[in-house]
């Protein structure tokens, strides 16, 4: 089926760094928009991009980009800090925004963009993008479906090395914007496994305790963070970190089963109570592995036949609802609430963490400080209950006995 | 007489940095904030390391460029992204160029050389055994080549459009394959790695290679020759050996390297039927391998450095046995 040229999207795209490329190339993808323009205040970027995407406009000026290109939807893909001007002016000048994730660098931006895209009468979508992926699709259907019944708590994983390119950069470039927002290092990437635990953690303003800290001696900035929340039903675990391989990994846990979602793998594993009494209770679990990686295997294969596995296949998906939604005139996609609900949550999460820094309670010590402070303040306690302090670690328990002698 | 050196912590630049203080000049060199200088330190020497001087300015920041420009008659900009996307070449490249040629222009340098590469040129037009230099053409649609080379072939066009616009006397030196202690000597010329196999596609091509001492000896001389200005110099070694050869030598030199051979008639053909699966299945699998970059890339053409050798002038003193000896010796692991 064709398209006819009055129902096509014209897209245009703001900054042409890295993610532009993923962008230029999913756009491609949907037979319903053509990438009429990019832009990028080095016109040597426009151009990189409009040459190997085959764009026919490249521009250094987005207003003359708007003038002359006319483009109904357009991809803002620069850095956090310029999110909320850019989209602003984009929106005043009456086209649709997709912006790209992190939303703005905080709260009030965030609210500054959906205030005038209700001005303008014009939509916004956010760049949460995995919730469109295929296994993260599955993963949600099979929670809705019962596989693990009520969902108690999600842990959701994002290794990040220092060496990837992103990364390196970063690390060595001590004046790279991403040091200059309000959440470092996190902010550019925390939204992605951030926003899969808000998914069934609905909470608006769930507790939370949040610590970052960098991970080796030789980094001046920190590069680990850890966030705990606690809502009404479901509690929520967040690690970011540069010391694991790279992997994007939620594992979404029930009253009856845990479901892990592996979005690099493309794999969702089911895991549940066995039910079988005794020894066979060994013979069980891996039947249950072997049978379930059988049917992974099938699905990659069968999915590699279509030639359905592209990395992002999720942000294709999440254009293609926006652009229906910019053509029907229905709610985008992702919705606003959603998208403040994450950035709040950044912000809570990055102001809790500079507290803690300002503090000096960042830092992991060494066991033995750590110890002794917490010794100190057990002996307190057990001197009021008379009681010997309980740990699970075996070692701890010993320093605890030499401290209490 | 003083020179500027952009890159030169890197692996050709503090080899140039000693050869330039060996003739006396005083250098400045421009680091980023991240660099080690250590390795620059050592490669010139505790004799020698008074007459430079290190600075810390980002090639972004034009001011902090003219400024470090002061006084310096040549500018050797060697600095460069080697690897990344498209867009962080760029980054890496092309913007700084633009930002330290205007610098140098307001500066009035008597001399610019760029370090550009000698991937620049679009062979895919030329015959095979066709002799490349300088007269060749460069490669008129680089986005269809790989990142580096489109990223290389820009900044050299941003190199030209100063030098005719404002009559910046520049010298474009086009290396090629720069091997040396520490790099090895298998590069993406002689075929594919995979992993620990390196896929030797075809056999017969000459390798375009020069060893870092006389790659270097090369660009200094670029900054000093009379009457080099608009010129172009390729720069590669004598005595080159084919993919095959190299390979073998290689073997014999009990560096054991794992290879897979893909017949050169069949190079082209199996890199249409890659290229039309990545546009079938709408890029599953990435569009590294094209009928283009193939043949850009391992095509037999015959490399000379006839005018180097005139015009710089310049003869590469390590003869390719010695570096090839010397690469494999000192380097961790070849490749």
């Amino acid at each position: 089926m064709t398209t006819s040229p009055s129902d096509m999207i014209r897209v245009a795209l703001v900054g042409c760094g890295q993610i532009a490329d993923a962008h230029l190339q999913e756009i491609r993808k949907i037979p319903s928009a053509e990438t009429v323009a990019v832009c990028d205040v080095h016109q040597d970027f426009a151009d990189q991009a409009a040459a190997r995407f085959e764009v026919p406009r490249a521009f250094d000026d987005m207003q003359r980009m708007l003038s002359e290109a006319s483009p109904d939807v357009v991809h803002l893909t620069t850095p956090a800090h310029t999110h909320c001007r850019l989209a602003t002016e984009l929106l005043q000048a009456g086209v649709h925004v997709y912006v790209e994730k992190p939303f703005t660098v905080d709260v009030r931006e965030a609210e500054a963009v959906l205030e005038a895209a209700h001005a303008e009468d014009r939509s916004v979508c956010l760049g949460h993008d995995q919730l469109f992926d295929p296994s993260w699709v599955q993963c949600r259907a099979m929670v809705q479906a019962g596989a693990v019944g009520d969902v108690t708590h999600v842990e959701s994983v994002l290794g990040y090395p220092f060496s990837g390119q992103f990364g390196r950069q970063v690390a060595t470039d001590r004046n790279h914007w991403v040091r200059k927002l309000p959440g470092g290092l996190f902010q550019n990437t925390i939204s992605h496994p951030l926003y899969r635990i808000t998914e069934f953690l609905t909470d608006d303003r769930p507790a939370l305790h949040a610590n970052w800290f960098a991970g080796s001696a030789d980094v001046s900035i920190p590069t680990e963070l850890v966030a705990h929340f606690r809502g009404e039903q479901v509690t929520g675990n967040l690690l970011f970190s540069t010391r694991i391989e790279p992997q994007r990994i939620t594992r979404v846990y029930g009253t009856h089963g845990a479901l892990e979602v592996d979005l690099d793998a493309q794999l969702v594993r089911r895991s549940r109570q066995n039910r079988l009494p005794g020894a066979f209770e060994k013979l069980e679990m891996p039947l249950r592995h072997c049978r379930e990686a059988t049917g992974n295997l099938c699905r990659n294969v069968w999915r590699f036949l279509k030639s359905d596995i592209h990395y992002f296949a999720g942000m294709r998906c999440l254009f293609e609802e926006f652009y229906a939604s910019v053509r029907s005139g229905s709610p985008p996609p992702i919705p606003y609430e959603g998208m403040l609900r994450v950035t709040r949550l950044m912000e809570a999460m990055f102001e809790q963490c500079r507290e803690r820094e300002e503090a000096g309670d960042t830092a992991p010590r060494h066991s033995q400080e750590r110890i002794k402070v917490e010794s100190d303040h057990t002996i307190k306690s057990d001197q009021r209950s008379n009681q010997r302090p309980v740990t699970t670690n075996r070692d701890e328990s010993r320093e605890l006995q030499e401290a209490w002698s | 007489m003083s020179a500027l050196v952009t890159g030169a912590t890197g692996f050709l630049g503090r080899r140039l940095v000693r050869l330039l203080r060996e003739d006396g000049l005083q250098v400045t060199c421009l680091v980023r904030p991240s660099s080690d200088i250590e390795p620059l330190r050592q490669a010139v020497g505790d004799a020698l390391w008074s007459g430079v001087d290190v600075r810390t300015v980002e090639l972004m920041d034009e001011n902090g460029c003219r400024e470090a420009l002061l006084g310096c008659s040549v500018v050797y900009h060697l600095a460069a992204g080697l690897s990344g996307s498209t867009s962080t070449l760029f980054l890496n490249s092309v913007i700084p160029t633009r930002r330290l040629m205007a610098a140098s222009v307001s500066a009035g340098v008597q001399r610019f050389v760029l370090v550009s590469s000698l991937g620049v040129y679009g062979t895919q037009t030329l015959p095979p055994g066709t002799v490349l230099d300088e007269r060749s053409p460069v490669d008129p649609h680089p986005h269809l080549r790989d990142p580096y080379t489109f990223s290389k072939v820009v900044q050299e066009r941003v190199a030209w459009d100063a030098y005719k616009a404002s009559g910046l006397p520049l010298v474009v030196v086009r290396p090629g394959v720069i091997i040396g202690p520490g790099r090895g000597v298998l590069s993406s010329r002689v075929g594919l790695r995979l992993g620990p196999l390196m896929v030797r596609m075809g056999g017969g091509q000459q390798l375009p290679y020069t060893y870092v001492d006389n790659c270097a000896a090369a660009v200094r001389q670029a900054g000093l020759a009379e009457r080099a200005e608009g010129q172009v110099f390729n720069v590669v070694d004598d005595d080159l050996p084919t993919a095959k050869e190299l390979l073998r030598l290689c073997r014999k030199a009990g560096a054991g390297v794992k290879s897979a051979w893909v017949p050169r008639p069949l190079v082209q053909p199996l890199a249409g039927a890659y290229e039309w699966y990545h546009h079938w299945s709408r890029g599953q699998l990435p569009g590294v391998i094209t009928r283009y970059r193939t043949a850009a890339m391992w095509k037999p053409l015959q490399y000379v450095n006839d005018k180097a050798k005139a015009g710089l002038p310049w003869r590469p003193e390590v003869p390719f046995d010695e570096a090839f000896r010397r690469s494999l010796t000192i380097a961790p692991a070849i490749g």
